[in-house]
Formats: C-alpha cells, structure tokens, sequence
C-alpha cells in the first residue's frame, strides 16, 4: 500500500494531493515511517510506533480512542482521561518535561504538545535518539490533523483517517442560535476571560452560547470589571480543576465588586471541569452536549 | 504655586479616573450610574490611597536606611506578601477575603523577619544590615513562592503571577473604607516623623547630638512603612515603581526637607497611581494593562525630565 503510493506519487499523479496534504506521511526512502510534525520537523520511525509516550492529556485521549491505548507506556500528571490511562505510569509534566523519566520508559515515540519549551525537549530527545512529534493542541480543528497523525504513527491510518472524518464532521457541524450570552471567567482579581482563539469559544459556539468576549483574538485575556459589566453575560461560566464535591458559587462571587456583574447578583453559573472542557480531545461532541444541558439549566 | 500645581494634577488625574473607562457613561449620567458608583469611583479612591501610601512609605524608608534605592520590594514586604498570596490559593482557600488577609500576613511576616534579621550585630537597625536582611528574605520568599507554584496542582496558580504583578480590579467600596479606618495612623506617624527624619539625614550620630531619639524614630518609621505597605500589598498586589521614584521625583520639586516631602510624596503617588490605573484600564480597552506597567512607563520619562532639569541648574 505504502509503496504504492510512493511509486504514484512518483509518477506525479498524486501531486497535487501531497501538495494539499504537505504534512501527511511519506515512506521514507528506508522504507521505514516519515512524518512532518506540527513544527516542520520531519520524524522517522522504523516501524509504527510500540511503546509511546504520550506528553499532553489530548492525545493521550486520542491515543486510547484510535485502540493504541496499550501501547502508551507513560504519561503526564494531567492524563486522567479515559480511566484505563491512569493506570500507566506517569513520568510528571508535560511542558518542560523530565526527559530523563521519559527516556527511562524507554519509548519509541514520545508525542509533545507544541511550545518553545517543548521544542527544545524534543530536540534533546532527538539527541538520545528517541523519536519525538510536536503536535499543536490548540483549537478543534487541531483535532482531527492529531489524529490522522497518530493513525499514521501507530500503523492505525484507516482508524485514524475514520476518527479525523468524525471530528471534522462535527466541527463544521451546524451551529445552533445562541440561546444565551456567556463570559468565561477563569480568574477573578485581576478578571481573566476567555478569548475568541480558544477551544471553548468554539465548543460554545457548537453548544448555542455566545461568548460574549469572542472579539478579544486571543485564547484568554485580562480585562476589567467595569468591561464585563458593559457586556453583561446571561452566564458567567466557571471552569474548575475536576469534578469534586457540588459546585458552589466561586468565592470571587461574593466580593462587593462582583455584584455589579448582573449574572453574579442574579446568581446564574455554569460550572465545566477542565478534564472534559479545558484541552482538544475526542470527547468534544460529548462536552458540548454537557455544555448545552448545563446552559438550559442555568437559563431555565 | 508647587503646591497649586501639584493639586491641580491631584484634581486632573481623579477626575480623568471617574470620567474615562472601557465603558461609555455619558458626563450628564455620571452621578447616577451605577458602574462609575460601584466600580470606578472606589477604583479611583483605592488607586490614589495605594499609590500615596507606596509613595510615602518608600520616602520614609529612602530617609530610614539613607540609601537611594530602598522600596518596599528591596526590604522583603513585597515578596512576603506574594508567598501568602500563593499559598492562599495553593490552599483552595474559598473566602473573597482570604487571599488579601494572606498577603497581609506575609508581609508582616517577612517584615518581623528583616527586623529581626536587623538586630543582629547589636546596633538596631542598622540601615546597612535591613538592606542585606531585606534582599536575603526577598530571595528566599520567591524561591519558595516559585516552589509552591510548581509543585502545587491547583491550575489557578498560573493566575496568582497576574495578582503578583499587582492591580486594582479588586476595588470595592469596602476596600476603601477598610484602608480609611486603618492607613491614617501609619499615615500620621510617617508625617510626624518629618523633623528626626531631616535630623537623620545628617547621620545617626549627629541627629543624636542634635537631639533626636534615634533607635525609637528608626523604629517608629519602620514599622509604619511596613505597615502601610503591607496593606497597600494586600488589596492591589505588587505595584513597583511608585514607591521608589516618586519620592526621588518630590525631592527634586520640594528639596530634602521632610516637611513639605512627605505630604507631597503621598499626593503624588496617589496622583501617579490613579492615572496609571485610568490608563491601563483605558489604553488596551476591552483588555486591560497590569497596572505596574504603566506606573513604570509614565514615571520613568516624567522622573527622567526632573533629573535632567535638577543636574541642569
């Protein structure tokens, strides 16, 4: 299969295609595996990867869905995501990685989420000869590009190609009417919000809220009190670090100043945990519709 | 007549911090509506209090160790106050006035700390001692704050840097009221201070000769610095910069006299503060500046033109 596409691709019919498609794989003239990460660098695997370690919660989640699951043999701190993950070891954080604890369960192939930090640790990595992709984790549609690149890595390309077709699917899905004008709040002194170049713009838009900061271009912003109160959200959205003991209105919501926020006085929150909400995973579709049941409570 | 113009400047930057902000309230409306009374007004009324209490304590300390460079980060309060402040929110603590009361405790902390760190060697207070107790504390409270944040799991800890580099988003009327009630005593014996402190200047020595009480003035100036620096922490967070050139700018106006110095470093703190804060509220709108940023960008030109005109003549 994989020589017949390099043999067509040689012949030049296919060039178009593997033009529009510059970072899908080719089979390395070794005839082992080579891709293109999310930073330009080209990888080579000699074979599909075995033992993986996967360095962002994402694609730990993406991992286990494509059926790799089993070939996971480290993970971060934060991969809590389908419980079977948490029984591999964990070799602690995933930005600024401990590249020792990574080497010493001897991968080969370590996915990173993309950062400056991160790129460095992937070139030590490299450095110890051990494979290693840098995937932007970023956005929704980051989701399905991850996920035909993991197929590939895993030797799973049709699982891959059939998961990234859902998701795209779902992420050009039809958007609902807004129902309700939400802020996400995500620190209170000095107010931290969530801009339109965040995943949770995009899973509101999916879930027929309208993020009533979707103008700030950026994934997150510090802005005044007085500016939120001008916007006056239906909801004020409050992300939390996991799903414990039933939510409470955040403290910051009991602060004088907060009171001028018509959703804090009339006491209408919404309450998402960072597992399902806070990163790109598989998960999306269900997120939004927990996003949207959880919006018709908070606006019945 | 500097007198005139600095109240004018008092009168100009308050009124611009009522009347300017991300939200657009009409002149005619600006007595009943409700954002200018619940949040720009004691917004307002906070900043100039901050900003005169930074100023004023940093002259206070500047005359204490007779060094140029002394604020209330170089003596350890600020990093204090950050370590309470992030241990705070490491602790999950639920309470809106936890995180406050936190960095209260800290500051206070590390000033009983430098202190007593000051004593050592006999002589109390010696301004060469507090200089080098300060910067030790202040180093080690940051590595321990860099720890707690690292290590800890809470995800808000990335947001306790945004506290740290300080702000007023956090003003409230009860704020204002509770910095009323509690800044006029550091206040009055700061401003009491003026003359020992003129004495000081000259040397311990000779200021005893002349016939002040030294260890008890370098006492009472310290802990009120401390005091109202402290509080000024805990209800903005690490504001820089105000409290080290705005009491080098007064002196080039008013001389080294403390008399007419401390008065006019607070006004012109509180001033410089209640400007910033309308800038940073208004430059980026709908986003908002870390406050520290702007003190930094308008006082260094403004403190660079005074130099130049004082080495001039």
């Amino acid at each position: 299969m994989r020589r017949w596409a390099h043999r067509t691709h040689l012949a030049g019919l296919l060039l178009f295609a593997a033009a529009a498609c510059g970072r899908g794989s080719r089979s390395a003239p070794s005839g082992g595996l080579t891709v293109t990460d999310d930073a330009g660098r080209a990888v080579v695997l000699a074979q599909p990867a075995r033992r993986i370690v996967s360095l962002s919660p994402g694609v730990t989640e993406l991992l286990f869905a494509l059926g790799a699951g089993d070939r996971v043999v480290g993970r971060t701190t934060w991969c809590d995501y389908p419980p079977a993950a948490r029984a591999v070891p964990s070799v602690g954080d995933g930005l600024n990685p401990n590249i020792e604890a990574v080497a010493a369960r001897h991968p080969d192939l370590v996915v990173l989420y993309r950062s400056a930090l991160n790129e460095t640790a992937a070139a030590q990595l490299a450095r110890l000869g051990l494979a290693a992709v840098l995937v932007q984790q970023d956005r929704l549609e980051d989701l399905a590009r991850t996920a035909r690149l993991l197929g590939r890595l895993t030797g799973a390309d049709a699982t891959g190609d059939s998961l990234a077709q859902v998701l795209e699917r779902f992420a050009s899905g039809p958007r609902p009417p807004p129902r309700a004008r939400v802020a996400f709040v995500v620190w209170d002194n000095p107010p931290v919000v969530i801009g339109g170049g965040s995943y949770l713009d995009q899973l509101a838009a999916l879930a027929g809220a309208a993020n009533v900061f979707h103008d700030i271009g950026s994934a997150s912003a510090q802005v005044g009190l007085e500016t939120i109160v001008t916007r006056d959200p239906d909801v004020v959205v409050v992300l939390r670090d996991s799903a414990g003991p039933p939510p409470e209105p955040p403290g910051f919501t009991r602060r004088p100043e907060w009171r001028a926020v018509r959703a804090v006085r009339q006491r209408r929150f919404v309450y998402l945990t960072g597992s399902l909400f806070g990163r790109p995973s598989p998960r999306a579709p269900q997120a939004v519709a927990e996003f949207r049941r959880r919006l018709e409570e908070a606006t019945r | 007549m500097r007198w005139l113009g600095l109240g004018i400047v008092v009168a100009v930057a308050f009124a611009l911090a009522v009347v300017l902000g991300p939200a657009h309230v009409p002149l005619a409306e600006l007595l009943t509506s409700d954002v200018v009374r619940s949040l720009r007004l004691p917004r307002a009324l906070l900043a100039f209090l901050v900003g005169g209490s930074l100023a004023l304590a940093g002259t206070g300390l500047q005359a204490l160790v007779r060094n140029p460079l002394a604020d209330p980060s170089l003596l350890g309060l600020s990093g204090g106050a950050g370590l309470g402040a992030v241990v705070a929110i490491a602790l999950h603590l639920a309470n809106p006035w936890a995180l406050p009361l936190a960095a209260f405790a800290g500051a206070l902390g590390a000033m009983a700390l430098v202190y007593r760190l000051g004593l050592v060697g006999g002589a109390e207070l010696d301004p060469r001692v507090l200089i080098l107790a300060g910067v030790a504390v202040g180093a080690f409270t940051a590595a321990v704050t860099t720890a707690v944040v690292s290590l800890s799991d809470a995800a808000e800890l990335r947001n306790a840097f945004l506290w740290l580099w300080g702000g007023l988003s956090g003003a409230s009327w009860d704020s204002v009221w509770l910095l009323c009630v509690y800044a006029p005593l550091p206040i009055a014996v700061l401003l009491a201070a003026a003359r020992p402190l003129d004495l000081l200047a000259l040397g311990e020595e000779p200021a005893r000769h002349l016939g002040a009480d030294v260890e008890s003035v370098k006492r009472r100036v310290y802990v009120a610095a401390s005091l109202l620096t402290a509080a000024a922490v805990a209800v903005s967070g690490v504001i820089g910069f105000v409290g080290l050139v705005v009491p080098h700018a007064m002196r080039l106006l008013w001389g080294h006299r403390h008399r007419p110095l401390l008065p006019a470093a607070f006004l012109g703190g509180g001033a410089l503060l209640a400007f910033s804060d309308t800038v940073a509220r208004v430059a980026v709108a709908p986003r908002e500046l870390p406050v520290g940023i702007v003190t930094a960008l308008i006082g260094v030109p403004v403190f660079v033109l005074l130099l130049r005109r004082w080495t001039a003549s």
